[in-house]
């Protein structure tokens, strides 16, 4: 027997208990990894954000269109690289909300350009390119109507009135797990020309790429600079502020997320602590007599941190292996009653932080028990009835 | 054995005007006091007394599981009031085993690897440890027990592996804290045996505390304390 296998053996004194706790911890971590992932979904968009990108709005409104004619003074701006377009376009298959999908419309000609986080086989490529109404859709997407190359989809909208009928010509998937791919995609030709003059030749936002991330600020001066006194006035900024303004417009409900992210660790510590103390508190004689023995307090602290840490680790093996399936479920039950929720992974990050606060609560929880098992008095541990 | 016989040898234990004395709600509580003390080296001497009288406390201090108001405990050479309590846990390992009224055994680990626990200490290698458990449990008629955890023996059987434990590093003072309080009678003599077997063969010295008089009677000096005073 080594002093680890003792604390292994020790472990075991009350196997029950140990398994419901682990199991709480695992569920403890399971939800944290579940709300996590939940605000993770929020800032998905961020993940994907380029330094060197910026986005061209608007200065009054997102809702506001900007002139097609702005596209070559943009471009025009010293630094400005590449230039791309899109818009929303919020077509619906039907009136129920369970068909709802993310559509825009773009630029097809710069747009994969300038996102070239999407990628698509070559041959879908070009015929989605050579067709205006071609229409590119995301592998979820996809999958979510079982769409094939060639199928014909058709939308409605109150904004562009009419029925629009589009081909997929390709299905696209992303270059890293975090990259969305719920939207569809079609080309800004395809409905400029059958709109009313009115409404014809406006776009939602530019995107443009610059030379050089460290002129970014000054790119965006100038371009808004050049917009300033016009109907349509500009705001453009990094594709980070960009998507942290839809992120804003959620914050409640994600503060909310967060303190219940971190009152479930609060609990978790409190369970964890009451168990680890409790078992402290049974084993007072036992403690006292490795004491005796002459186990330093060091010992004896190591053995309730010991058993903190497996608490610590076992439930968040648990908890990280239960998550995926009980979120993907989650997710396809969600889909199903409320329409597609994006794409939703459990990203690293979120690993490393649910392992991480698994173990941090779990020996945080053991602080208290193991400093007092190290203060026990030896004379007066002993004297107590096991 | 007479008591002047006993001390003609070195002493191993020496108490110097020993009290001992807590402090409950503001209030001081002796226990012990003014305690002078020899015990010899290879002595197997009992202490008898009415409950609170001090046997435990006194048992305490000799051992170094708890230190004194006032006065010198020497034990083993060694000044334990001066020992930090680390020196003082390493003091214990080396030099004290101890055989508790209720075996203290740890429920989770089998007779073998209780009587391994002290050895974890010393600087020792796994072989070595084995061999050394062998032969303790061997001493105490455990062999065929090795793998036994302490809920599957008897009392008798698991007081004689707090024996072995006791023993396996070899100490110089062994401490019996009511060996035979649980005991029926038939598992009593059986350690009371040993006690004596282990004082005979192996000249350690043994100090008892206990209640029993038949006990006390295997001791070579018995002393009375009362009202934390040493008779």
């Amino acid at each position: 027997m080594t002093l680890g296998q003792l604390a292994f053996k020790d472990l075991l004194r009350n196997p029950t208990r140990l398994l419901l706790t682990v199991l709480a911890t695992g569920i403890g971590v399971l939800a944290f990894v579940f709300l996590q992932t939940v605000i993770s979904v929020f800032y998905s968009g961020l993940a994907v954000t380029q330094p060197d990108r910026l986005a061209v709005r608007s200065k009054i409104s997102i809702t506001q269109p900007l002139p097609l004619s702005y596209k070559r003074r943009i471009e025009s701006v010293p630094g400005v690289t590449r230039i791309t377009y899109a818009g929303w376009f919020g077509g619906r298959m039907s009136e129920t909300r369970e068909d709802f999908f993310p559509n825009f419309y773009v630029d097809k000609a710069t747009y994969l350009k300038v996102y070239d986080e999407y990628v698509a086989p070559a041959d879908q490529l070009a015929a989605w390119m050579a067709d205006p109404c071609g229409a590119m859709a995301g592998k979820s997407l996809a999958e979510r109507f079982d769409w094939q190359i060639g199928d014909r989809v058709t939308l409605k909208n109150a904004v562009y009135p009419g029925e629009w009928t589009f081909t997929v010509r390709g299905i696209y998937a992303g270059r890293t797990p975090q990259i969305d791919t719920t939207l569809f995609a079609f080309g800004y030709r395809c409905i400029n020309e059958r709109l009313p003059e009115e409404l014809r030749d406006y776009v939602g936002i530019y995107t443009i790429v610059v030379d050089d991330p460290a002129r970014s600020a000054q790119v965006a001066a100038q371009i808004d600079a050049m917009f300033a006194n016009s109907a349509y006035p500009t705001r453009t900024e990094s594709e980070r502020s960009f998507q942290m303004s839809f992120i804003a417009m959620s914050s409640a409900i994600l503060t909310a997320v967060r303190i219940v992210a971190y009152g479930v660790l609060l609990i978790l510590l409190l369970v964890v602590g009451n168990t680890l103390a409790m078992n402290v508190r049974e084993k007072t004689v036992d403690l006292a007599t490795l004491r005796a023995l002459g186990f330093r307090r060091r010992h004896v602290a190591a053995l309730v941190l010991v058993e903190s840490l497996v608490i610590g680790l076992a439930g968040a093996a648990v908890g990280l292996l239960l998550a995926p399936p009980v979120l993907s479920g989650f997710v396809r039950v969600v889909s199903e009653s409320f329409g597609p929720i994006g794409t939703v992974v459990i990203t690293g990050p979120t690993y490393a932080l649910a392992l991480g606060a698994s173990v941090g609560v779990a020996l945080l929880a053991g602080l208290l028990p193991a400093l007092r098992a190290a203060r026990l008095q030896v004379a007066e541990g002993l004297r107590r009835i096991a | 054995m007479s008591e002047a016989a006993q001390v003609s040898v070195a002493p191993i234990v020496r108490l110097r005007d020993v009290s001992k004395a807590y402090f409950r709600a503001g209030m001081r509580l002796p226990v012990l006091e003014h305690v002078d003390l020899e015990i010899a080296e290879g002595s197997f001497i009992a202490f008898m007394g009415p409950s609170g009288s001090g046997k435990s406390t006194l048992l305490n201090l000799i051992s170094g599981l708890d230190r004194p108001t006032e006065g010198v405990v020497e034990v083993a050479g060694r000044d334990l009031g001066r020992l930090s309590d680390g020196e003082l846990a390493e003091w214990r390992a080396a030099n004290v085993g101890f055989i508790f009224q209720l075996y203290n055994l740890i429920p989770v680990l089998t007779a073998a690897e209780n009587v391994e626990l002290p050895l974890l200490l010393a600087p020792l290698n796994r072989a070595e440890r084995r061999r050394h458990v062998a032969a303790a449990l061997d001493l105490v008629g455990l062999s065929p027990r090795v793998h036994h955890r302490p809920t599957q023996l008897s009392g008798g059987e698991q007081q004689r592996v707090a024996i072995a434990r006791a023993i396996v590093t070899d100490p110089r003072l062994i401490i019996a804290d009511e060996p035979t309080g649980d005991l029926d009678r038939k598992g009593a003599e059986q350690v009371l045996d040993m006690l004596q077997e282990l004082h005979r063969a192996l000249r350690r010295t043994i100090v008892m505390v206990t209640h029993d008089p038949h006990a006390a009677e295997r001791a070579d000096l018995v002393r009375h304390l009362e009202k934390g005073r040493l008779l």
